[in-house]
């Protein structure tokens, strides 16, 4: 028990960096939002990715954080996905569509090289894990509209 | 100046006002980082130290065969399942593993890792879904993988 507690003031420590991390890469992308917000970028959703949503079940209002998690990742995207899912009103639905896209498909610029460093192939690593997001996504969609 | 008082008035130009927006999502920010984040990261550190990593591997290392691994792997597959991928890659790089064993292992952990990190904000975003959508990931992830191990040695021949 007590080789655990020596090992809580680093474990801690190592924490706070990684959250000081985390806070120094998403604020600057909150703020950088928040102007792009202010000067009606998402006002209007953006040429034929509406109809595109819509087949996964997603409204407009998803757009951004879809494209948060997809390039940031879950953690990186975690400020911008928690505050637009809640502010964005989207709805119960619309957060589980995001929800399933994403953890299936996330991250995907770091998770891809950091296997590509031991000599994996970018494609095989990435393609089956957008055609499965996609594919499982619009089938929840479907479903769930059928109803 | 005359035009003093009516321009302050005015309202703040749009730049300012993504400034005090975005710096206002600061605080919530801190808050989800210190409680959630911070906990289940020292949480993670305590798994490498209490054996769980190397207890779980025990049960996967008969069984990575299936998709074409070597038993060590086994280790490099719950240390990202539970730590992260830069955990599983410094634990796989000295296996010797050819392209297509890594891009199987890649797939696999690409889709499920840092399943207790991520968990946070899987929670925030489908509350009620935690734990369907990680047995999700761990199913699509091994499903996947399985399906590359089949294909990949077919297409290099």
């Amino acid at each position: 028990m007590s080789q655990y507690l020596a090992l809580l003031p680093t474990a801690a420590w190592d924490g706070l960096i990684l959250c000081a991390q985390i806070f120094a890469i998403v604020l600057p992308l909150m703020i950088a939002y928040e102007v792009a917000k202010a000067y009606g970028l998402f006002a209007r959703p953006w040429k034929g990715v509406g109809p595109a949503l819509a087949r996964l079940g997603l409204g407009p209002g998803a757009m951004v954080p879809l494209l948060a998690g997809i390039f940031l990742g879950l953690l990186y995207g975690a400020g911008i996905l928690l505050a637009m899912s809640r502010e964005d009103n989207l709805s119960h639905r619309e957060r589980l569509a995001l929800a399933v896209f994403l953890v299936t498909c996330h991250a995907v610029v770091e998770d891809t090289a950091i296997f590509m460093l031991l000599g994996g192939s970018a494609f095989w690593m990435l393609a089956p894990r957008l055609v499965l997001a996609v594919a499982l996504t619009a089938w929840l969609a479907r479903r769930s509209s059928g109803e | 100046m005359p035009s003093q008082p009516t321009s302050q008035k005015q309202a703040p130009p749009p730049w300012r006002q993504g400034l005090t927006a975005g710096l206002q999502r600061g605080k919530p920010l801190i808050w989800f980082l210190l409680k959630t984040i911070l906990p289940l990261y020292v949480a993670t550190e305590i798994f490498k130290v209490t054996g769980l990593l190397s207890w779980i591997s025990g049960f996967l290392a008969p069984v990575m065969g299936l998709w074409g691994l070597p038993p060590e792997a086994a280790a490099a597959l719950t240390a990202g399942f539970l730590l992260n991928l830069y955990a599983a890659a410094a634990v796989a790089a000295p296996l010797g593993l050819d392209w297509a064993q890594v891009s199987v292992l890649g797939l696999i952990l690409g889709i499920s890792h840092s399943l207790v990190v991520e968990g946070a904000v899987v929670r925030s975003l489908a509350p009620g879904r935690l734990w369907s959508l990680t047995a999700l990931r761990l199913g699509l992830g091994l499903g996947a993988g399985w399906a590359l191990a089949q294909i990949l040695p077919a297409v290099s021949a």
